[in-house]
């Protein structure tokens, strides 16, 4: 009996439902509002995100939430009417997270 | 001679009733998650090329489009986060004997986390 | 139709009509009833149906939530007629269609047979790998393995949870809220043995994960079911399910607990 492979995409969604409402809001805040503001050196920024734990973390967060995304955002297009591409759909979603977890590591192992 | 009248789909049942509105907006929240971690992650990499590349890159972010796309990104985000953590307790019933856990607990443990996560994210980028 | 020396209170009622043996659509047809503090739409439509209009055809038994039968929508929301007052309503007009996602048979009558056919899919009985034996004399069940499943025992298969679901409307293969939390309810019971045999179809993509936590199901429920926490939960069990088959892929024993 072929085993539906959803289990694994929503695994991912649910993850990263959790790293994203825990890490994302203040993030948002420093990187949005504080950093812009000018209130925190360069220096500072580059320390943190040369750091190896910040780098896991970055990278585990970015991976996570792309996944987290491309799940919501699929079954939000199929159930806003768009099920005759769902499959369509899935695969591209998917892959735009594996595109955009590829550049994450990119970035935060630099 | 029976002629059943067809059931009716509407693609615009999200329109028609409040909560399937929160539901769509809920869903959508991901849409803003996925594009501001691709913004943290042109931060970053602007960090990594360097100072000169930075202090550019703080213009941008500067400007009214993005501060109003980080009100906007945040708003989402906080919906998410409340909407996740009132969900948890659905999919993960904690059962002892006959009792069930109440899901506050479990929701109130999640805003606990929350607030750990955020004041430590906070002092190491402000400490 | 108001009597000139009454003071008798009136609300409107707008209702579904659809006689397939001349109607091509259904309509909406106007009727006036007297206002009682203490009646429900079911009162209204039992009343209209009397004195007013006998032509009218709709489903309806206990009067008192529990049969499932008299499930409509009342103001585009699905409601058991029995326990909608009319006075929340007030001052009206009320609008009393059929329950929406299914086909329409006559007026505000439902043709429920997908509905069915799904339910006696998901096998909603105690299922053993053999029979006990009358002798052995009956099963017992500690008060916490009952309170396991009791909250989904409560279904009374009236469908709302259908008429509110929108995955359901775009997709009328989705197993649907009600069939999910029944079969969680007999994987649940301490009795049961049958959770594989309803995996296939609680597993497969139109059972559990097609479902995407509207939640709007639960909101309608009349008896506090929670069919889309019945979902979640059996989405968490296939999950577990499917890295356990990946990381102990000759362990047969792992999908029968």
């Amino acid at each position: 009996m072929r085993r539906s492979n959803e289990p694994l995409f929503w695994s991912l969604f649910s993850a990263g439902g959790v790293v994203a409402a825990l890490l994302v809001p203040v993030l948002i805040v420093l990187t949005g509002f504080v950093v812009p503001a000018e209130e925190i050196r360069f220096d500072r920024l580059e320390d943190i995100f040369t750091n190896v734990l910040v780098r896991l973390v970055l990278f585990g967060l970015a991976f996570l939430a792309f996944f987290h995304a491309a799940h919501r955002f699929r079954h939000t297009l199929v159930d806003m009417g768009l099920k005759p591409l769902a499959l369509q759909i899935a695969v591209v979603c998917y892959l735009a997270a594996l595109a955009g977890t590829v550049w994450a590591a990119t970035v935060a192992f630099r | 001679m029976a002629r059943p009248y067809p059931r009716t789909t509407s693609n615009t049942w999200w329109l028609k009733r409040w909560p399937y509105r929160i539901f769509i907006l809920r869903e959508l929240s991901a849409v803003f998650l996925a594009a501001y971690v691709v913004l943290l992650l042109v931060l970053v990499s602007k960090v990594h090329d360097g100072a000169k590349a930075f202090e550019d890159y703080l213009d941008v972010l500067q400007s009214p489009l993005l501060i109003a796309f980080h009100v906007v990104a945040l708003l989402f985000m906080l919906l998410h986060t409340v909407t996740f953590f009132q969900a948890m307790p659905k999919g993960l019933p904690m059962r002892r004997g006959e009792e069930l856990m109440p899901p506050a607990l479990m929701i109130g443990g999640n805003y606990v986390a929350w607030l750990m996560v955020t004041v430590v994210v906070a002092a190491i980028f402000l400490v | 139709m108001s009597d000139a020396t009454t003071t008798e209170e009136r609300i409107t009622l707008e209702v579904t009509r659809y006689r397939p043996e001349q109607d091509e659509r259904p309509t909406s047809q106007r009727y006036e009833v007297p206002f009682h503090k203490d009646w429900v739409v079911l009162d209204a439509l039992n009343y209209l149906k009397d004195h007013v209009d006998g032509t009218l055809s709709y489903r309806w038994s206990c009067r008192m939530g529990i049969c499932g039968s008299c499930g409509m929508m009342v103001n585009g929301v699905p409601k058991l007629t029995c326990a909608a007052f009319l006075r929340d309503y007030r001052p009206g007009p009320v609008r009393v269609e059929p329950l929406a996602n299914f086909p329409v048979e006559r007026d505000l009558v439902i043709v429920l047979d997908d509905f069915m056919e799904k339910l006696q899919a998901v096998k909603p009985w105690i299922i053993r790998d053999e029979e006990r034996p009358l002798s052995e004399g009956e099963y017992r069940q500690t008060p916490e393995q009952r309170a396991a499943y009791e909250q989904y025992s409560m279904c009374i298969n009236c469908m709302l949870c259908y008429a509110a679901c929108p995955v359901y409307q775009n997709k009328e293969e989705f197993l649907g809220p009600a069939v999910l939390a029944l079969a969680q309810r007999y994987n649940l019971d301490s009795r049961d043995q049958g959770r594989q045999q309803r995996q296939e179809l609680v597993w497969a993509e139109e059972g559990i994960w097609d479902c995407t936590f509207v939640g709007e199901c639960s909101v309608v429920c009349p008896k506090h079911v929670d069919p889309a926490g019945a979902i979640q939960q059996a989405k968490v069990q296939s999950m577990i399910g499917w890295y356990r088959s990946f990381l102990m892929p000759f362990g047969g024993k792992s999908e029968r607990e």
